[in-house]
């Protein structure tokens, strides 16, 4: 019945096994200075979990759904009410540098990553000790930052699919495939990365042929995705934010902050500036991550805005950083200050780094809690805690923080990427980062 | 006192409620992957949200008293239509029982708008009151997310035929029949570290061995491995450097060695007979395919060329993934699907070069058509591919059935050693589970 198809269509069909072989190249708008994971002098993005993971590998790793899976750990177990945790370590994995990984090791790396922890090694397994217990420990131990590193010589060295072959500091880093990986010998030769490009740079480097992979930013991700690339996109994992530098001193302050918080006309910023990318974000935590953030409204409310900057004599001038190395930042800070002028207030714009207001961007963890720690711990709000960790904690605690007005959420954007069709099988893991463990090039024919 | 449980170690839920199944029970886990009238049977499967509406509607009953209320219900998560009724009319009795009316907006002293949402986690339902000028309170829960509706496989195409033999959340890399009746009765599964061996026993199947394979390296990624059953003894293991055997006497061993010695690439059906020869296969051509093993590279995906005795003059082809042999009159014509993504004809006087975009094929020999076709495996544009048979008549392949979708990217595929049928192994890029199927070419139809 389907006799006689030619050979000339077939031709069209793909090959599915992978291949051995290829330097894949890639850029990063990053510039990172350090590789140690855990350097907190680094700041957090996308494209650091992404290099950390090539290199260095957590205890375990949490999958889309929060689940905890077997990483550098096998087995793990809790007692005394969530305050210790065993955790025993995989057999037969190898340092980079040849030696065995042992508890100790990877005790000492837990350790230099959280010194306030109680951290030891016993028999083949790590021990942790906390003052107090930490559902969310699992999922901490799955940040790239708490990936295992031995720290004795000039670089970390790790037990991840590739090892380091050359690395000048914010500009290019040379990975190649680690044959004795225990997870199986990765399909790439080896991966080059150019750090500290622009957006433009990068997709220029794309276009032609001087990349494989690289970073989008936002705006263009929409546009690139019409043409023939492969565009990936995480979740929206990026929280787009204001972030005051001070406390509320007064209720002129409070009422003014409320002013600000409605003024600012998010779905016209998204349509325009953002290219229809990204979310309106009212909350902290983007919806998927919480369930619950269309409770906190999006929309602006000029009326509000007045009725609550008309509560204050005298208006005060702020000023509203941005990162200058951002591209669309300038123009979403004028924006913004344009709303802030229909609703009364005064709002300059300055790349200062003194400025009363910042505009910044927060890469959220893909889990809920820590995510919430790590923008309270940017905007100078104590930490989030819940006794339980139920979603019903989390909001208390989401609610706790917009409500010291330290912080007026924006948008939660994902992030996004553009490959060369000769990549295959790269992934995005939950927490937005690249995964080329089981990526390979091909030819790039039919 | 102990409190939190460990991770698993062994693998663990599958997310599809077929192979959820398996977990608890994988002997009736295949059992029911074998009868999709019970497959359908096994989807229908109900959640208890009662818990979960009770504790919403004290929550909000807490905050409104008992009165008149007016409640809309909106469903935000990914639940079906079905589901989410279900839980409408559970949370307006629940909302009843706590002392709350339902009226219109006008009439009610608060409104209540329930959102059915999800985290990743859970589900998240969240309740906003308003009542007269107050702020709006929310309250909120979370219910345990229900297993997915099983995505149904598409209908069987006429002419190649799948059934389902395994599934597993850990990979698999070959599944070998070892005895059968109608169905088989006895398996053999095998996967990174170990042979299991089940049988069908009071229709469940009960696993009867694991028989561990040692390696001393790590094995590459994309590992793939090939199960023979054996003459003399039950079977051997080819996985990337390393060859077992198991014993010929019970209670069964298993011997591995380090070895790069050839994986055999012609099924024993296709080269002596038939292992298992079902009823009427007499007919079956008598042509035969001279043996042939290959060289597997010990840390990589791929056969590295050398052939043993060789085809012809042809004792290397360029690195290839797998082989597919066509006996004509007086030779052999070999298909060898190539690490570069082309396809080498060879017939021991010549290579020919072409290009079909396959990576995975494999022969059977059957009552159907010339009597031998190729099966191939393409992929979609999505995460799914398929398979199809060829036929050749010269060098050009010609379709010969409608290919047959499977669901997620194949893995392996093997002839299966009677030689009329084929294993194909595949993986769901969503669950990341693996499961196997036979492939048979039904020529009636």
């Amino acid at each position: 019945m389907v006799a006689g198809l030619a050979a000339a269509e077939l031709s069209a069909l793909a090959e599915t096994r992978p291949e051995y072989g290829g330097t894949l190249r890639v850029t990063t708008s990053a510039a990172a200075t350090s590789l140690d994971p855990a350097d907190s002098t680094q700041p957090d993005s996308f494209a650091r979990r992404s290099i950390s993971l090539l290199m260095f590998e957590t205890l375990v790793t949490i999958d889309g759904n929060g689940r905890p899976h077997a990483s550098l750990a096998t087995a793990w177990r809790s007692s005394s009410g969530g305050q210790r945790w065993q955790l025993h370590l995989r057999h037969g994995v190898t340092l980079h540098d040849g030696t065995a990984l042992t508890a100790e090791i990877a005790a000492a790396s837990v350790r230099d990553a959280n010194p306030t922890w109680n951290v030891s090694a016993d028999a083949d397994s790590v021990v942790i000790a906390l003052e107090s217990a930490d559902p969310s420990l699992l999922a901490e131990l799955a940040l790239p930052r708490n990936a295992i590193a031995k720290r004795s010589g000039d670089r970390p060295v790790g037990t991840g699919p590739f090892h380091i072959v050359d690395w000048t500091p914010g500009k290019k880093l040379t990975l190649a495939a680690e044959e004795g990986y225990w997870g199986g010998r990765p399909f790439l030769d080896s991966v080059e990365i150019e750090m500290g490009k622009s957006y433009r740079e990068q997709m220029m480097a794309l276009e032609l042929g001087k990349a494989d992979l690289v970073e989008l930013a936002p705006e263009q991700a929409h546009r690139i995705s019409l043409q023939e690339t492969d565009v990936l996109r995480s979740a929206p994992l990026e929280l787009l934010v204001l972030v005051f530098t001070r406390e509320v001193a007064s209720l002129d302050d409070q009422a003014l902050r409320e002013a600000l918080a409605l003024s600012v006309e998010r779905s016209s910023i998204r349509s325009v500036l953002l290219q229809g990318a990204g979310q309106p974000a009212g909350g902290i935590l983007p919806n998927w991550l919480s369930g619950y953030e269309f409770v906190f409204s999006t929309d602006a409310d000029l009326q509000r805005a007045h009725q609550a900057r008309e509560q204050v004599r005298t208006i005060p001038r702020w000023t509203i950083g941005y990162d200058s190395g951002d591209p669309v930042a300038r123009l979403l800070a004028e924006r913004i200050a344009l709303n802030a002028k229909d609703a009364g207030l005064s709002l300059q714009v300055t790349s200062a780094a003194s400025a009363d207001l910042q505009l910044v961007r927060i890469p959220l963890p893909a889990d809920p809690w820590i995510a919430l720690a790590a923008v309270s711990a940017r905007a100078g709000l104590p930490p989030a805690k819940g006794s339980a960790h139920s979603v019903e904690d989390l909001y208390a605690a989401e609610q706790s923080a917009l409500a010291s007005q330290r912080i007026i959420p924006l948008f939660h954007l994902p992030a996004s990427y553009a490959a060369s069709t000769a990549l295959k099988n790269w992934s995005l893991r939950p927490d937005g980062s690249w995964n080329l463990a089981d990526a390979w090039l091909g030819s790039g024919k039919p | 006192m102990l409190r939190a449980v460990y991770n698993s170690a062994i693998p663990e839920a599958i997310r599809k409620p077929v192979t959820r199944a398996l977990r608890f029970a994988p002997s009736l886990g295949i059992c029911v992957r074998l009868s999709f009238s019970i497959l359908a049977l096994s989807a229908a499967w109900a959640a208890d949200w009662s818990g979960p509406e009770q504790q919403l509607a004290r929550k909000i009953a807490a905050v409104t008293g008992p009165g008149a209320v007016a409640l809309t219900v909106e469903n935000r998560s990914s639940l079906g239509q079905r589901d989410s009724e279900i839980i409408q009319n559970g949370l307006r009795s629940a909302l009843e029982a706590a002392g709350l009316r339902f009226v219109k907006a006008e009439q009610a002293a608060a409104t209540v708008t329930i959102t059915l949402s999800e985290n990743p986690s859970s589900l998240v339902w969240v309740a906003q009151i308003r009542q007269g000028t107050a702020d709006t309170s929310v309250v909120l829960v979370s219910a345990p997310r229900p297993e997915g509706a099983s995505s149904t496989h598409d209908a069987v195409p006429l002419s190649l035929r799948k059934t389902s033999l395994w599934a597993q959340e850990s990979p698999i890399l070959d599944v070998a029949v070892l005895e059968e009746n109608s169905t088989p009765t006895h398996l053999a599964v095998l996967d990174p570290e170990k042979v299991s061996l089940y049988r069908l026993q009071g229709g469940k199947w009960q696993q009867e061995q694991a028989l561990p394979i040692t390696h001393e390296r790590p094995w590459p990624r994309d590992l793939r491995g090939l199960l023979i059953p054996a003459g003399d003894h039950l079977l051997d293991a080819y996985l990337p450097g390393v060859i077992c055997a198991s014993t010929a006497a019970v209670p069964l061993t298993f011997a591995c060695r380090e070895s790069d010695d050839p994986w055999p690439l012609v099924a024993a059906g296709l080269s002596s007979g038939n292992v298992f020869p079902p009823a009427g296969t007499a007919a079956i051509s008598s042509a035969i395919v001279p043996r042939m093993k290959a060289f597997f590279a010990p840390t990589r995906n791929f056969f590295t060329g050398a052939l043993t005795p060789g085809v012809g003059k042809f004792t290397t082809v360029p690195k290839f993934y797998s082989a597919a042999p066509l006996p004509r009159d007086k030779y052999t014509l070999w298909l060898f699907a190539t690490t570069d993504g082309q396809m080498h004809m060879v017939d021991g006087v010549s290579d020919q070069v072409a290009r079909f975009g396959w990576s995975s094929l494999t022969t059977l020999k059957t009552l159907c058509g010339a009597g031998w076709q190729v099966l191939a495996s393409s992929s979609g544009e999505q995460a799914e591919d398929s398979a199809r048979a060829y036929e050749f008549p010269d060098r050009d392949p010609v379709a010969v059935s409608a290919p047959i979708d499977l669901p997620g990217r194949i893995t392996a595929l093997w002839t299966e050693s009677r030689g009329d049928t084929a294993v194909v192994v595949v993986k769901d890029r969503e669950t990341e589970s693996y499961e196997a199927f036979r492939l048979a070419v039904a020529c009636s139809q």
